[in-house]
């Protein structure tokens, strides 16, 4: 479904990410972990268009996204959420998720300012929808609440609604569950395979190891902008790049 | 009409405009109507702006600018090309929107005080322009005898008549603005406002909807200058001069940036305010500048938005202690 | 040296330290590790008076810390070394080490300050090489040097030392490493906060291992650089 091809980044003189491959198969969750500074988010940044890769090619679903724009992407079916929540925190819970309805809606400036049927009938659809997504995620009776008076986990969930009413086809979660309370992790999991059980592929960073290594079927690992390894949690549990990538090298130092 | 009722807004918008067209009947004609003539046409431009910077987030010095083309090209084609004024006023506001399309497409991809600068300057070019042009223009004379507005042979020559022209329509202009900022559309614009990058993430087309909220916006202070024109029937180049660009941002300080109703509030406060300031005529832009600086300092959002926090805190307050008082 | 006993740390509603415990010895370097997000940067926080603590104590030489303000607890003799550094890169790495000391140098002792740096420099003789270079413009490793000196310049009692290899390439860390050992060699403490267990286990005395805001394992370094828990609490089998 998505395709990254030998892809690399360059910040000035900084290789962040050197001959990434990578694949997502439609219908998995796929885990992406790392040490920090690995360049996860910024793979994450490649796929969704905000800013181009220095080199290779980045496919989705057949289609080249290489040079695209975020907002073109985005209409193609990947959504995403942040390691910080970003919201729009002037808006309120509802207008939020109703925000995520926007590519999938059409009325434009005289519609909307001159109220034609067409833009009422949809402005209507938009605000249903979006209270359905909201309910999903218990978020109903705060609806009417400015985003930034949430607290943090509630954010969490309120971004991750907000994403799902594009209603994606991938979906990238970058650290859903830092910040979250144990409970809230374990609410976070069922969550998600619900989301992966209405055919959403998903694709995650998490640093919570027992989280994503319970989550995921495939889990690819980044250490210093390269992939060093892929596969099942149990083979990367125990592949030594990996193991030296998070615990250092075995080698002494004398 | 259902969601009519259920928009406070809306509400009051059903509420107030039949009060305005009915203000004449109740207190008859007199000097009065004049004042509220441009109350009415300020309001236009300062609802058209205060979709853009309160909204849209995309603060421009240049509506004086569009009030000036919108009233000069109205002008131009009456006299020199014998157009009626109608046929006139409607082709202004299709030369304002292909200006504004081609000034947007160039300064909005500026930000902030970059992009005030830019349109600042684009003001004083026309300004400049205006001046100089005299075989166009008429220089600094102006332009004179400019005819009245005449709809089947009616023509709007008076306070009294013209005031049922230019109030339903700036009322329909609030009414269609309060639409718009309650609808997908308002919602992208307050997104973008807000971050630009994230409202990109959820396909905005982010640079597109921005120039289409500057021609908007840019033309709402065109109608309102090319019905000037006809109203006063003579323009010169004071007629869109940078001071009227201050004013009108110093009347969305006052009525708070992200509030329609505030700008109108603020017109008619302000222009009330203009007529008892007479007194210190020739200091009354150094107190309205005093004034600007402290109101953005205590108050960013706006003095009556400012004011009705404020307020709120107090009744906040007073609850607070009667609830603590209660439980002691 | 430090005597850290149960404490309780909240950021609003969700506990991230969990009943933690821990000692430092004078003379002795003890590592910290624990995978991201194990709640090691906030026992460093919480340690210094950054973070209120809900309940536990700590003590400094059998001083109790707990509640100090952050100052104070510094002018009492424990010295930073922050993730990211945090250098003050607009200045020389003089000026750098001059601030280091700026307690003393205000209380009168300019002549100890300035042999202070000479020892810095021949620890660090890069250092001596770009003291007139702004901090700004050194090499990732030469930051974290300075960064080092530059706590070292407040002549603390007990070093905290935060992620000290983050971002550096394996051979420098090495270099830095090397350095805190030497370090200990001289008197000075440490405790060391580490994502790269094996390396500080390497030049530490003592471990403790964390994992979501609690200690789960603590020994001499050498038991812990074997045992298989730690691989486990980092990649979650």
């Amino acid at each position: 479904m998505l395709q990254l091809n030998g892809v690399s980044k360059d910040f000035g003189g900084l290789r962040a990410l050197s001959d990434v491959t990578l694949n997502v198969r439609e219908g998995q969750i796929k885990g992406l972990i790392g040490p920090n500074g690995a360049g996860k988010t910024t793979l994450f940044n490649l796929i969704t268009g905000v800013f181009p890769p220095s080199g290779g090619s980045i496919t989705f679903l057949g289609e080249e996204t290489t040079h695209q724009n975020p907002e073109k992407i985005s209409r193609l079916g990947i959504s995403r959420t942040f390691q910080q929540p970003h919201l729009f925190k002037s808006l309120t819970v509802w207008e939020n998720v109703m925000m995520g309805r926007h590519y999938r809606t059409r009325a434009e400036f005289f519609a909307c300012g001159l109220r034609l049927p067409k833009a009422t009938r949809e402005e209507k659809d938009i605000r249903k929808q979006s209270l359905e997504y909201l309910n999903l995620f218990g978020l109903t009776d705060k609806k009417d609440r400015v985003a930034s008076k949430l607290p943090l986990g509630e954010q969490r969930y309120l971004e991750v609604a907000r994403a799902l009413a594009t209603e994606p086809k991938l979906l990238l979660l970058d650290e859903p569950t830092s910040g979250l309370n144990d409970h809230e992790t374990e609410q976070f999991r069922d969550l998600l395979l619900k989301i992966k059980g209405v055919g959403v592929t998903l694709l995650v960073i998490e640093h919570h190891m027992r989280f994503i290594m319970g989550l995921c079927e495939e889990i690819a690992v980044l250490n210093f902008g390269a992939k060093i390894a892929e596969g099942s949690p149990q083979e990367i549990q125990v592949s030594p790049e990996v193991i030296t990538a998070y615990l250092g090298t075995e080698e002494s130092i004398d | 009409m259902e969601s009519l009722l259920k928009d406070k807004n809306k509400l009051a918008w059903l509420l107030i405009t039949p009060g305005v067209l009915l203000l004449p009947f109740v207190f008859g004609k007199g000097f009065y109507l004049n004042t509220m003539n441009f109350i009415s046409l300020h309001a236009m431009v300062a609802v058209g702006l205060c979709l853009l910077v309160g909204y849209g987030g995309q603060l421009s010095i240049s509506h004086s600018a569009f009030f000036a083309i919108g009233a000069y090209a109205s002008a131009i084609f009456c006299l020199r090309y014998h157009l009626p004024p109608l046929i006139s006023i409607l082709l202004s506001q299709g030369l304002s929107a292909l200006l504004a399309w081609g000034i947007g497409w160039v300064v909005l991809r500026l930000k902030g005080h970059y992009l005030a600068i830019a349109t600042l300057s684009f003001t004083i070019i026309v300004e400049v322009l205006v001046k100089e042009m005299a075989w166009l223009t008429g220089g600094l004379q102006g332009l004179s005898s400019i005819p009245s507005i005449s709809i089947g042979g009616f023509m709007i020559d008076s306070d009294y008549r013209f005031y049922f022209v230019v109030w339903p329509l700036t009322m329909l202009l609030l009414l269609f603005s309060l639409n718009l900022v309650d609808s997908r559309m308002g919602r992208i614009f307050r997104a973008i406002k807000e971050n630009e990058d994230i409202a990109r993430q959820f396909g905005a087309d982010v640079k597109v909807y921005k120039i289409k909220l500057f021609i908007v916006s840019s033309v709402y202070a065109s109608i309102a200058g090319s019905l000037y024109a006809h109203f006063v029937t003579f323009i010169s180049p004071v007629t869109g001069s940078i001071m009227f660009a201050i004013d009108i941002i110093m009347v969305l300080a006052f009525g708070g940036f992200t509030l329609l109703w505030g700008a109108m509030i603020g017109v008619a406060s302000l222009t009330f305010l203009n007529e008892y300031l007479t007194i210190f005529a020739d200091f009354k832009r150094a107190i309205y500048g005093l004034a600007l600086v402290i109101i953005i300092l205590l108050f960013p959002n706006g003095l009556l938005l400012g004011l009705r926090d404020f307020g709120n805190r107090i009744f906040l307050f007073i609850a607070e202690g009667r609830k603590k008082h209660a439980s002691a | 040296m430090i005597e850290v006993t149960n404490i309780d740390v909240f950021y609003g509603n969700i506990q991230v330290l969990k009943g933690v415990s821990l000692h430092v010895t004078r003379g002795e370097i003890v590592a910290l590790i624990g995978a991201n997000g194990a709640g090691k940067s906030t026992l460093m926080k919480a340690t210094i008076g950054l973070l209120p603590k809900k309940s536990g104590n700590i003590c400094l030489e059998g001083y109790p810390i707990t509640a100090l303000p952050c100052p104070e607890i510094i002018r009492l003799g424990i010295a930073v070394v922050p993730e990211g550094r945090r250098l003050f890169a607009p200045l020389s790495v003089l000026d750098n080490l001059n601030l280091g000391a700026y307690l003393r140098l205000t209380n009168g002792f300019k002549k100890e300050v300035q042999e202070d740096l000479q020892t810095m420099f021949q620890i660090f003789p890069r250092l001596r090489e770009r003291s007139h270079q702004l901090a700004g413009t050194l090499s990732g490793g030469e930051q974290q040097m300075l960064a080092i000196a530059r706590a070292l310049m407040e002549r603390p009692k007990v070093l905290l030392m935060d992620e000290p290899s983050i971002g550096l390439a394996p051979l420098i860390v090495k270099e830095i490493f090397e350095i805190i050992r030497r370090l200990k060699d001289e008197g000075n403490t440490f405790l060391l906060i580490e994502q790269n267990a094996r390396m500080a286990l390497r030049v530490s005395d003592r471990g403790y291992l964390m994992e979501l805001g609690r200690i789960i394992l603590n020994g001499s370094a050498e038991s812990l650089f074997k045992e298989e828990t730690v691989r486990k609490s980092y990649l979650g089998a």
